[in-house]
C-alpha cells in the first residue's frame, strides 16, 4: 500500500503496512505521524465499521515507512484503510500491495478530496505509480495529470470493488472529461495607456526578457495600470506549467479541486507586505508557500516598495537569484518554485511629488537622499528596468493617441521569447542567462561602450551583466542576433541615476 | 654638502628616471627644488641669461645646483618619491632622450620645463596639435573641439591639451580612441587629482591612460593647481604641439597664453570663428583679427600641419557632425526639443512623443549624450548641459 508525502512540491513514497496480532483491539500507528495522521486512525476505524466492513477484534499495528519522513495531512486515510482491509482479508493482498492511493475518509466511509490533491497526483506519477485511487470529487482535476490510470472512488465500497478488479481503471478514464483550461477575463489592453511611451517600452522589454521592473512616480500616474498590462503581455502557460502553478496554489489552499485550470500566468499583488513569511513562505510545521511561489511563472507586484522593511525585502533576494525559495526548518528543508517577474512601484520621494510639474515636492533634500539610497540595495540592483513616470495630464488621458494594442506588442514579445528560448535552450529567458554566454552574442564595441558608460556615469560594475541582459532583449525584439552599441545604450538608459535638480 | 645623502637619493631615484636621464642629475635637481623660493624655472632663466649652457643641459643644471643642496634637502626630496611612484611616473630632464624633443627646441631661450614627469605613454614624435579653449564652454565649442580632435586623431595626429573641463576634455575624449591618441598636460602635481571629475577612478584620465595616452606635469608631487601654475602649463601645451587651435575662450582665457607661447616658438595658430555676441568667442575672434588662420573644418587643421613641416595622412574622415550641421551626438529632432526648452528640462516621454522617434532610439541617444557630457538626466527630465547656440537649429 503506497501513499505520497510532499516535502514542498517534492513527492516521496510512503509505504503503509498493517498487521493484526492477538491482543486487545487497539490501533497503533508507527512512523512519526503528525497529529492529523494520528486522528486518521480513529477516522478510518469508524469509517470501516459504519460502512459495514469488519474491523479486526485484535491488536492492529500500522507502519508508515520511511519513519523519518514527516507525514502531514489526511491524504493517508485511504492507504491506511486499504492496509487494514488487506490485513484482514477483505480485499486481495496482492492487489492492495501494489496500489497507490490518496484521499481523506469521512466517518461514513465516503472518500473526500484533500488540500493539495493536484500535487499529490502529479507526485504519484513522478514516483512511477501506474494506477492511483483518487477521490471522485478530485478526479477531474487529477485527470490533468496524464500518464497514469486514475480510479475515482466515492466511498469504501468503490475501493473494495476496484481492488477486486470489478472496476477496471482504464474503463473509467474516458468518463472523466479533463478540466477545460480556462482563460481569465480578457486582460486590460495596453492601448488604454496613452502617452507614457517610456513606460510602454519598459513594459514590453520586461515581458519579453522577464526583467524586473521598477516604476517610480507620484501617486496616480498609472503604476498599477501598467503592471496589469505587463501581465497581459505574457504568453499563456503550457499545460505542464499550468499544472505546476495549480499544484502550488492547491498546496497553499488557494485552489479548490473543481476550479478551472488557469493557463494565464498568475498575477499577485499582495497589499501591505508585512512579513517575510507571507512573501516567501513559512509558518509553523511544514512551511507553506508564500506570495513569491504563488506568483511562480507570473508577475509579482509590490507597491510602495521602499516602504517595505529591509528585512522583508532581503528575503526576496534568494528567489530572484535562483527562481526558487528554500525554507529550512528543524524537521524539513522545503523548496518551492518562485520564478517571478517582479514589478516594484515606488514614490520618487517621501511626499511623492518630486519631479511632478503640478505640485511642489515638500521633502528636505537630505530626506530625498536617504530615500533614494534605499534604491541602491542589492535587491533593488536586480530591478533592471527603472522608469520614472510623469503624472498624466488630463488631456493626454482623454485625447492622447492610443498606443499599440496588447496583441500587437504581445506578438513581438512572443517572437522575442521564442528567439531567446531557441538560443539558450533550457534557460529560456534572457533574465536568467549566464553572463559568459551573453557576452558571446554581444558585439565587441558594444561591450566597450557599456564599460565606458558605466565608468563614466558612476554606475556599479556589477550592473554590467544585468544591463547586457536587457540589451539582449532589445536586440531580440528587433530580431537581431548580435547585440549592438545602440541596444546597449538603451539598456543603460534604464539604470542611469538621475542627478538632483538644482534649486 | 654630504655626498652620501645625495648618493642615497640618486639610488632611490634610479627606478623613476626615464631612459637616458642620469639619476644623479635628477636627484640633485629634486633636492634643490624642494626648498622654498627655489624654482626650476629660475634655473632655466639663469642659464638663458648666461647665453646657454656649456655642454648638455643636464651637466649645466647639475653644475648650478650641486653646491647648494644638503642632507635635509635630500631627505625632503626622498619623501616625494613614493607619490610619483604610486602614479607610475617616469621623470626626465630637459635635453635627455626621454624628454620631448619639440619642447627642448632652443632651450633655455624657450621656456620648456627643466623636469617632466610622465605617467602613461610619452608624447609621440608624430605630428601634434593642441586643441585648447575655455572651461565654461558652450555646446557649440565642445562639439567643434570634439569634431576637430576626432578627425585629427583619426588622421594619426596626436592631440594635446590641458585636461580641464570644457573644451580640453571634449578634445581629449574625442581623440583618445583614434590612432593619433592624446596627452594631457596637468596644471598641478601628478598625485593631486585635479580636476577631480577627470582624475577619479574610471574618469577621463584613467580612460586616456587605458587608451595608450599620457599625463604630463612639470610640477613636483603635491603641488596644488594654483592659478599661476595652471597658466604656466599652457606654455608646455604649446611647446609640445606643431600647431595650436583655439576653439573658444573669453577675453582673458588661458588659451591666449597657449597661442602666444606657440607664436613665440614660431609655430602656427588657428582659431575657430565664434558668435560675436558671446563672451566665449572673444579669444578666437581676437586671434583671427591679429592674423591667426581660421579653422572651420578638420581639413584646415590638417593642411596647417602639412604646410608647416610634417606629413599628415591625407584622408580626412567625413564626420556625421558635419553632415548634419551641428555638433551633437543627438538626433536632430531630439536636440531641437532640448534646445527649445533650455534651460528647462524635457521628460523622456516628452522627447519621445515630440521627436516622433522610437522610444529605444531616443533612450540610446540620451545615454550617448549623457556619456559625452552634452546632456544631464535629472529627476524632472533631460536638459542640455550648456546653452544651445543662438540661432542654431
Ligand atoms: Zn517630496
Amino acid at each position: 500500500m503506497r501513499g505520497i508525502a510532499l516535502v514542498g512540491l517534492r513527492p516521496l513514497e510512503v509505504r503503509v503496512e498493517a498487521t493484526c496480532s492477538p491482543g486487545l483491539p487497539v490501533l497503533k500507528l508507527v512512523g512519526l505521524p503528525d497529529a492529523a495522521v494520528r486522528e486518521a486512525g480513529e477516522r478510518v476505524r469508524t469509517a470501516i465499521q459504519r460502512h459495514g466492513l469488519r474491523w479486526p477484534g485484535e491488536r492492529v499495528v500500522v507502519n508508515l515507512a520511511p519513519a523519518d519522513l514527516p507525514k502531514v495531512g489526511s491524504s493517508f486515510d485511504l492507504p491506511l484503510a486499504i492496509a487494514v482491509l488487506a490485513a484482514t482479508g477483505q480485499v486481495p493482498m496482492a492487489a492492495a500491495s501494489r496500489t497507490w492511493a490518496c484521499g481523506e475518509l469521512g466517518l461514513d466511509g465516503s472518500v473526500r478530496a484533500v488540500t493539495g490533491q493536484l500535487p499529490l497526483v502529479a507526485g504519484a506519477r513522478q514516483l512511477g505509480a501506474r494506477e492511483l485511487l483518487v477521490p471522485a470529487a478530485a478526479a477531474a482535476e487529477a485527470a490533468l495529470v496524464t500518464g497514469l490510470h486514475l480510479v475515482p472512488v466515492t466511498d469504501l465500497t468503490d475501493v473494495v470493488a476496484a481492488l477486486e478488479g470489478r472496476r477496471p481503471a482504464a474503463a473509467l478514464q474516458p468518463l472523466l472529461p479533463p478540466l477545460r483550461p480556462c482563460t481569465d477575463p480578457p486582460a486590460p489592453d495596453l492601448a488604454d495607456v496613452r502617452g507614457q511611451p517610456l513606460a510602454r517600452r519598459a513594459v514590453e522589454l520586461a515581458a519579453a526578457g522577464g526583467h524586473h521592473l521598477l516604476l517610480t512616480g507620484p501617486p496616480g500616474c498609472g503604476k498599477t495600470m501598467l503592471a496589469e498590462r505587463l501581465h497581459g503581455l505574457l504568453p499563456d502557460l503550457t499545460t505542464d506549467e499550468a499544472i505546476e502553478v495549480a499544484a502550488i496554489h492547491s498546496l497553499a489552499g488557494e485552489r479548490r479541486p473543481d476550479d478551472p485550470l488557469r493557463v494565464r500566468p498568475p498575477l499577485r499583488a499582495p497589499h501591505q507586505v508585512v512579513s517575510a513569511a507571507a512573501l516567501v513562505g513559512g509558518g509553523a510545521g511544514v512551511p507553506r508557500p508564500g506570495e513569491v511561489s504563488l506568483a511562480h511563472r507570473g508577475v509579482l507586484v509590490l507597491d510602495e516598495l521602499l516602504e517595505i522593511p529591509r528585512a522583508v525585502l532581503d528575503a526576496l533576494r534568494q528567489p530572484l537569484e535562483r527562481g526558487e525559495v528554500v525554507l529550512s526548518r528543524a524537521r524539513a528543508r522545503v523548496s518551492y518554485p518562485g520564478a517571478v517577474l517582479l514589478v516594484g512601484a515606488a514614490n520618487p520621494c517621501p511626499c511623492g511629488h518630486l519631479g511632478d510639474p503640478r505640485r511642489a515636492c515638500s521633502c528636505r533634500p537630505d530626506r530625498i537622499e536617504r530615500y533614494r539610497a534605499r534604491l541602491s540595495g542589492p535587491l533593488l540592483d536586480r530591478l533592471d528596468l527603472q522608469v520614472a513616470l510623469q503624472p498624466l495630464a488630463r488631456t493626454a488621458l482623454l485625447d492622447g493617441t492610443p498606443g499599440e494594442t496588447s496583441s500587437v506588442v504581445g506578438a513581438r514579445v512572443a517572437a522575442a521569447r521564442t528567439a531567446a528560448a531557441q538560443r539558450w535552450g533550457a534557460v529560456r529567458l534572457n533574465r536568467d542567462v549566464d553572463a559568459v554566454l551573453l557576452r558571446r552574442t554581444t558585439a565587441r564595441p558594444a561591450l566597450a561602450r557599456l564599460a565606458a558608460a558605466l565608468s563614466g556615469l558612476g554606475a556599479s560594475a556589477r550592473a554590467f551583466d544585468r544591463m547586457l541582459r536587457v540589451a539582449r532583449t532589445i536586440a531580440d525584439l528587433e530580431g537581431r542576433e548580435v547585440v549592438d552599441v545602440g541596444h546597449v545604450e538603451e539598456a543603460v538608459a534604464y539604470r542611469l541615476p538621475p542627478v538632483p535638480v538644482p534649486a | 654638502m654630504s655626498g652620501t645623502a645625495l648618493w642615497r637619493l640618486a639610488c632611490e631615484v634610479e627606478e623613476l628616471v626615464a631612459p637616458g636621464t642620469q639619476p644623479a642629475v635628477l636627484a640633485a635637481l629634486l633636492a634643490w627644488a624642494v626648498r622654498p623660493r627655489r624654482t626650476l624655472e629660475g634655473l632655466r632663466r639663469a642659464l638663458a641669461a648666461r647665453g646657454g649652457p656649456d655642454g648638455s643641459p643636464a651637466e649645466a643644471l647639475l653644475a648650478q645646483v650641486q653646491e647648494h643642496v644638503d642632507d635635509q634637502d635630500a631627505a625632503a626630496a626622498s619623501r616625494l618619491l613614493p607619490r610619483w611612484r604610486a602614479r607610475g611616473c617616469r621623470v626626465s630632464v630637459v635635453g635627455d632622450p626621454g624628454y620631448p624633443a619639440r619642447l627642448a627646441e632652443d632651450w633655455p631661450s624657450t621656456d620648456g620645463p627643466v623636469l617632466l614627469a610622465t605617467s602613461g605613454a610619452r608624447p609621440p614624435t608624430a605630428p601634434t596639435v593642441a586643441v585648447v579653449g575655455a572651461r565654461s564652454a558652450s555646446s557649440y565649442g565642445t562639439g567643434i573641439a570634439a569634431w576637430l580632435a576626432e578627425a585629427a586623431s583619426a588622421a594619426g595626429v596626436h592631440v594635446v591639451s590641458g585636461g580641464a573641463v570644457g573644451i580640453d576634455a571634449a578634445a581629449h575624449r574625442a581623440a583618445l580612441e583614434g590612432p593619433g591618441g592624446t596627452s594631457v598636460v596637468l596644471g598641478c602635481g601628478h598625485d593631486v587629482g585635479y580636476p577631480r571629475g577627470h582624475a577619479r577612478a574610471g574618469g577621463l584620465f584613467e580612460r586616456i591612460l587605458a587608451g595608450g595616452g599620457g599625463l604630463l606635469s612639470e610640477q613636483l608631487p603635491a603641488v596644488p593647481p594654483k592659478a599661476g601654475i595652471v597658466r604656466a602649463r599652457n606654455r608646455i601645451v604649446a611647446g609640445l604641439a606643431d600647431l595650436v587651435v583655439v576653439v573658444e575662450g573669453g577675453p582673458r582665457s588661458g588659451a591666449l597664453l597657449t597661442a602666444g607661447a606657440a607664436a613665440e616658438r614660431g609655430r602656427p595658430v588657428l582659431a575657430v570663428p565664434g558668435d560675436i555676441r558671446l563672451a566665449g568667442s572673444a579669444a578666437p575672434n581676437r586671434l583671427l583679427a591679429e592674423g591667426a588662420g581660421a579653422c572651420t573644418e578638420p581639413a584646415d587643421l590638417l593642411a596647417a600641419l602639412a604646410s608647416d613641416r610634417v606629413a599628415v595622412a591625407a584622408t580626412v574622415p567625413q564626420t556625421p557632425a558635419r553632415t548634419t550641421g551641428a555638433m551633437t551626438v543627438l538626433p536632430r529632432e531630439v536636440h531641437r526639443e532640448l534646445a527649445a526648452a533650455w534651460p528647462r528640462a524635457v521628460t523622456g516621454d516628452g522627447l519621445i512623443d515630440r521627436s516622433g522617434l522610437p522610444a529605444g532610439t531616443v533612450l540610446a541617444a540620451l545615454t550617448r549624450a549623457q556619456v559625452a557630457g552634452e546632456v544631464v538626466g535629472r529627476a524632472d527630465g533631460f536638459v542640455l548641459r550648456r546653452a544651445p547656440e543662438p540661432g542654431g537649429r
